[in-house]
């Protein structure tokens, strides 16, 4: 029996991402924490919902996005993400 | 050196790892298996996978590679991935 098909290139820098926010709101204290996880978590859960998958180049716009999210996070000076937050 | 490190048992290892499966939101806990897969039986999808992978890993003090964590979308290969970490705890 075939398990699930093999990930991507662009799915598994997707999840290697959403694996960096957890891992580095794992740093921060546990109420920050929670806050990082639910608004990263509806954030990825709301993309994987609404981004055509096709479409590469918005795709890999966010990756890049969401990189440069993670590596102000992960100054330790940064508690949250109130200034990450991305207006519709 | 001191008796205490013994290895975890395997038969605590499985126990450990259902336990973490049947705490996420998602998972319905009556359907939590050693041999459940994650997407088939337990209707998480990679996002959810990702969460158990680093939940199982706080849960043994581990960090497991993203190349390896990618892999694990079992139960079954969870509990042997933990099983065979001699650093697991």
């Amino acid at each position: 029996m075939a398990s699930r098909p093999k990930l991507s290139g662009i799915q598994k820098q997707v999840l290697a991402l959403y694996r960096g926010f957890l891992r580095t709101a794992r740093l921060k204290d546990p109420e920050e924490r929670h806050r990082i996880e639910s608004v990263v978590s509806a954030e990825f859960r709301d993309n994987a919902r609404n981004v055509d998958r096709r479409n590469f180049v918005y795709i890999e716009y966010l990756l890049r996005r969401g990189k440069r999210q993670l590596e102000q996070l992960k100054n330790p000076d940064i508690t949250g993400l109130a200034t990450l937050e991305v207006k519709k | 050196m001191s008796s205490h490190d013994a290895h975890l048992t395997r038969e605590e290892v499985v126990d450990r790892v259902l336990d973490v499966l049947k705490s996420h939101p998602k998972v319905d806990p009556s359907k939590v298996t050693p041999e459940a897969h994650f997407e088939k039986d337990l209707g998480l999808d990679s996002l959810d996978t990702v969460e158990v992978v680093m939940a199982i890993e706080e849960e043994f003090k581990l960090e497991i590679p993203d190349k390896e964590a990618d892999k694990i979308d079992s139960l079954p290969l969870a509990i042997e991935y933990v099983a065979n970490h001699p650093m697991a705890g």
